[in-house]
């Protein structure tokens, strides 16, 4: 059994973040307000579990982070996917895609 | 994920953690002030932006915390928090800390020093190609101690190798000492051997420099002679020169070719006797029954096969029509040789050993149980602290990691000291082996010794982890407890509860036990050393002195000698202080010497094995060996038939009840190639030990060595005063007298006999340091107890003393809880001590173990020194005032 399936929301939240980075840069508060907006407010980012996972992510290669200028001129870390966050982001689509169509088959099976 | 990042990761977050974290507070910081600007924009003021943007965050530490968490190493992160935490926790108390480490480096220390000789003497296998195939070949004859003798004769040798179908080689050796010199190399005596042509080779051993000696140098023999050094001799003598092959050196007087040095580590067949130079068998000594055969057994070929094979063989040997008539009845044994041969250093020293490990391991579960009782009272006094944590979040199996990290520091701590008190141990117990004499003529192997190798570090680290899980175990589990609320009030006194004070007075019972077998055990061989002192040898030990003589290069002949060391013993006699002194070949006590077979007169059937030594007149006189028939040796015997002086055994062993004044004996001598001779019997002496003072004298013939024109180098001087007060005196006189024969040493009887004792003199040293430093500690540990209980019980105390007890009650009760726990430890050491006491006699021989003094004595010395112990904690507790006492919280 690999990580990914035993922890579904922590990979959830891995696609997430890469989906929202997937057109442009951005910095933390930015990937929240962008996972709220594309799941119309169903998942709510805290801190908590935001941060930690942009970490990892980054020691993983997906990401990249650098300091940066926000669009009020503050001072913030932008992160940026790489090849290899693509990459991972494709094909956690694709494995998505798979088991929300397995679940809804087995749901729908009376 | 790349495991190369990963790796990259890992140390950045170890290494660059500052950094890290400095870079992650930004971070987190920036997006406070994002969220507040973003909570300003949709109307609220600044203050409130901010305040609503930290509750939103939830806190910029718990985020971190997070983050760090998540982060590559975490692991790692939490063990160096633990660790830095440990130290700081032991750095606070100076005190607890160095009693810990100290009783840790003593007891790690102890089992380290004796392993690594038990590693270094008996744990090694020879550095050869499959040591596991070598076996050894000894002879014995039935009824024999065991295991034998590993010496044949060429013959021997040339049979069993010529028809033998088990071994694939029969390798052929024997051990010399050589006297080594060359230009730069002052004369010296240098063990090693002459080795067969295929000796190296069937080892499989590889030249550190140069090349081996091959079947060519044996076939040349004296026409090319050639040697090969050790690769410890080639670097303390030349200091790795590279020139060394092919240089000339004289061995025994003669010139040889040093053709190469033999592969680092390896020093001989045996791993206790280091050898240092070996040269072709054809060269020098030819023992006639002095060469060491070892077997590589052929592939699918086991050692049962082998023996039943040889066994067969070895028959053709014993029935040869030439063979001497020692060999009737011999036998052959085989046995495994991959630890190298047998050699009686080895057996002497494994029991004692084996029992001292024993006693070690029993003083380290001591400390252990000492450490424990420490902890615990610790362990109560951190309870607060703990409640503390727990309150503000700690898991239970994070409190648990950290007692335990905080165990394992003063473990590490404790054996990191003891290796270094190990290393100055075994420095100590080398200075006990090197006074002893050549075990059989064997140089014991000292590098084995001293040396730690990654044998004993790992044993070390072992015990030190094992020793840090037994003490450890205590305050860990007490976080198990569930806390007491009042323990968060900081004044509050945490009582103990019942099985908590029953566990450590527990400790202190069992402490005391462990102590009174080690006492006991101590005493067994401190007594035995002392009956050994004290043994009667059939000779005064006394004011005698003993000068060992080197007359390997004198100059004189037997003749030429005799006259010069008459002149040598009348000048000694003159000496004041000095009553006599005499030569002789041997002297008691230095080891064994030469042996023959006797055949008496009337009874030539019979073969006695006798011990020879060939003294001068007044030999006996010096050495007040009693006359018990006949005569002694006198200048008349010069120039007539051969005479001889026999021991009590041997008078009785050859001639039963007979009178054997006047009768011949016939001598076979197996070591000194003589054939047989015939002596007329002068006389009879008393029984005199030569070898072991533990066994019964063995059966001696004297005779005279002015007559068998023998040169005598033992000399020895009876003195009326202090035996080392003429040594100066009698050193110069002989260097006065017999210019080309310098003294080897000076030393007394009693330092000979001490020599020869080696063993006993070890197991009695050490296993009365093991037993006082048990003793010690444990009544250390009952202190600690009492110490603590009187200031736990200080209210109570002074409650009892204000309704009316009086300060002998006080002490009384206090001294009444001591002495319950002595009691307790002694009942059940007692039992043990003697199952110990007869398991030590099981193993070493004619031990007095049957009396229990050594059991009473050791409790009582416990005993006594408990009562020491617990007398300053109650003298504590009488001299409290209840007034303060009372008020006490």
């Amino acid at each position: 059994m690999t990580p990914d399936q035993t922890n579904l929301l922590q990979g959830t939240l891995d696609m997430m973040i890469l989906k929202s980075l997937a057109l442009d840069q951005m910095h933390g508060l930015g990937i929240s307000r962008r996972i709220e907006q594309l799941t119309k407010g169903t998942f709510q980012v805290k801190p908590g579990s935001l941060f930690p996972s942009l970490h990892r992510m980054e020691e993983e290669g997906w990401l990249v982070s650098s300091w940066g200028e926000s669009e009020n001129n503050r001072r913030a870390k932008f992160y940026r996917l790489t090849k290899a966050g693509r990459r991972q982001l494709d094909s956690e689509t694709q494995r998505w895609g798979r088991i929300s169509l397995a679940i809804a088959r087995a749901l729908e099976a009376s | 994920m790349p495991t190369l990042s990963r790796m990259k990761n890992f140390f950045r977050n170890i290494f660059a953690k500052r950094r890290n974290d400095g870079e992650l507070d930004d971070e987190v910081h920036s997006y406070v002030d994002l969220l507040a600007e973003e909570k300003m924009r949709a109307g609220m003021n600044p203050e409130q932006a901010r305040r609503a943007a930290r509750i939103e965050l939830g806190g910029v530490e718990q985020v971190k915390e997070q983050v760090r968490e998540a982060r590559a190493g975490a692991w790692l992160d939490t063990v160096i928090q633990d660790i830095r935490y440990g130290l700081r926790i032991l750095r606070k108390s100076p005190g607890f800390t160095t009693v810990a480490v100290l009783i840790l480096a003593l007891g790690i220390g102890a089992n380290t020093a004796i392993f690594s000789m038990i590693n270094g003497l008996m744990l090694h296998t020879l550095p050869v190609r499959d040591p596991g195939r070598l076996v050894e070949l000894l002879h014995h004859y039935p009824g024999e101690p065991e295991p034998g003798f590993n010496g044949f004769s060429w013959d021997a040798y040339q049979i069993t190798r010529d028809n033998n179908r088990v071994f694939s080689d029969l390798i052929v050796g024997s051990m010399n000492f050589f006297t080594v010199r060359a230009d730069k190399l002052q004369p010296q005596a240098v063990f090693g051997g002459n080795v067969g042509g295929t000796f190296f080779q069937a080892l499989g051993l590889r030249a550190a420099a140069g090349r081996l000696i091959g079947p060519e140098d044996v076939h040349m023999g004296y026409h090319a002679p050639v040697a090969v050094v050790s690769w410890s001799f080639w670097k303390s003598r030349f200091d790795l020169d590279p020139g060394i092959v092919g240089k000339k050196i004289i061995v025994d007087d003669a010139p040889v070719t040093i053709i190469g040095v033999a592969q680092r580590g390896f020093y001989g067949l045996s791993e206790q006797a280091q050898q240092d130079i070996w040269l072709p068998i054809s060269l020098g000594p030819s023992p006639s029954w002095g060469f060491a055969l070892l077997g590589r057994l052929k592939p699918g070929v086991s050692i049962e096969q082998a023996r039943a094979e040889m066994a067969v063989l070895f028959q053709r040997v014993v029935d040869a029509p030439d063979a001497g008539p020692f060999v009737r009845g011999m036998q052959l044994r085989i046995e495994p040789a991959g630890d190298g041969l047998s050699t009686p250093l080895r057996e002497t020293l494994h029991t004692p050993l084996i029992v001292l490990m024993a006693m070690v391991a029993l003083l380290l579960l001591l400390a252990c149980a000492n450490l424990a009782g420490l902890l615990l009272a610790r362990a109560a006094s951190r309870q607060h602290e703990m409640a503390v944590r727990v309150c503000l979040g700690a898991r239970r199996g994070r409190l648990i990691r950290q007692t335990l990290t905080e165990s394992w520091l003063l473990s590490m701590t404790g054996s990191a000291l003891g290796i270094s008190l190990a290393y100055f141990g075994t420095r100590g117990l080398i200075r006990i082996f090197a006074s002893g004499r050549e075990i059989a003529g064997l140089p014991v192997h000292f590098e084995s010794l001293s040396n730690p190798d990654w044998r004993v570090l790992l044993f070390t680290g072992a015990i030190a982890l094992a020793a840090a899980m037994l003490f450890g175990a205590v305050p860990a589990t007490s976080a198990f407890r569930p806390i007491p609320a009042q323990a968060l009030q900081q004044a509050a006194r945490i009582g103990e509860s019942k099985s908590q004070r029953l566990f450590g007075k527990s400790l202190v019972v069992s402490q005391v036990a462990l102590s009174v077998v080690l006492l006991t055990s101590a005493l067994l061989f401190v007594g035995y050393l002392s009956h050994l002192r004290s043994l009667n040898p059939g000779f005064r030990r006394d004011h005698l002195l003993l000068v060992t003589l080197d007359t390997a290069h004198s100059g004189y002949n037997a003749a030429q000698f005799a006259r010069q060391s008459e002149q040598l013993v009348a000048r000694l006699e003159a000496i004041p202080g000095v009553k006599s002194a005499a030569l002789s070949t041997m002297s008691p006590m230095q080891g064994p010497g030469a042996s023959a077979f006797a055949f008496a007169e009337g009874h030539s059937d019979y073969q006695h094995n006798v011990s020879i030594n060939d003294v001068a007149p007044h030999y006996f006189e010096t050495y007040d060996t009693p006359l018990l028939a006949g005569r002694y040796f006198s200048a008349d015997d010069q120039g007539k038939p051969l005479v001889a002086i026999m021991n009590q055994v041997a008078a009785r062993d050859c001639f039963g009840n007979e009178n054997p004044i006047g009768k011949h004996l016939t001598l076979s001598h197996i070591t000194l190639t003589k054939g047989e001779i015939t002596y007329e019997v002068v006389g009879v002496v008393g029984d005199a030990k030569y070898n072991d003072i533990q066994q019964p004298a063995p059966p001696t013939v004297y005779g005279d060595f002015v007559q068998e024109e023998f040169v005598g180098s033992q000399l020895a001087v009876r003195t009326s005063i202090a035996p080392d007060a003429v040594a100066g005196v009698v050193r110069e006189t002989e260097s006065a007298v017999l210019k080309t024969v310098p003294i080897v040493r000076i030393m007394t009887m009693n330092e000979q006999i001490d020599a020869s004792i080696v063993p006993e003199r070890l197991a009695a040293t050490l296993s009365a340091w093991f037993g006082a430093l048990g003793a010690l500690l444990a009544a250390i540990g009952l202190y600690g107890l009492l110490a603590y209980t009187v200031t736990q019980r200080t209210h109570e105390i002074g409650v009892r003393m204000a309704l009316g007890a009086t300060r002998r009650d006080v002490m009384r009760m206090v001294l009444r809880d001591a002495l319950w726990t002595v009691s307790a430890g002694f009942a059940l050491g007692t039992p043990l001590a003697f199952w110990a006491k007869s398991a030590i006699a099981s193993l070493i021989r004619d031990l007095p173990a049957k009396s229990p003094v050594s059991v009473v004595f050791g409790g009582a010395v416990m005993i006594a020194l408990c009562l020491v112990a617990a007398y300053i904690p109650a003298h504590r507790a009488m001299r409290l005032d209840p007034m303060i006492a009372l008020r006490h919280e």
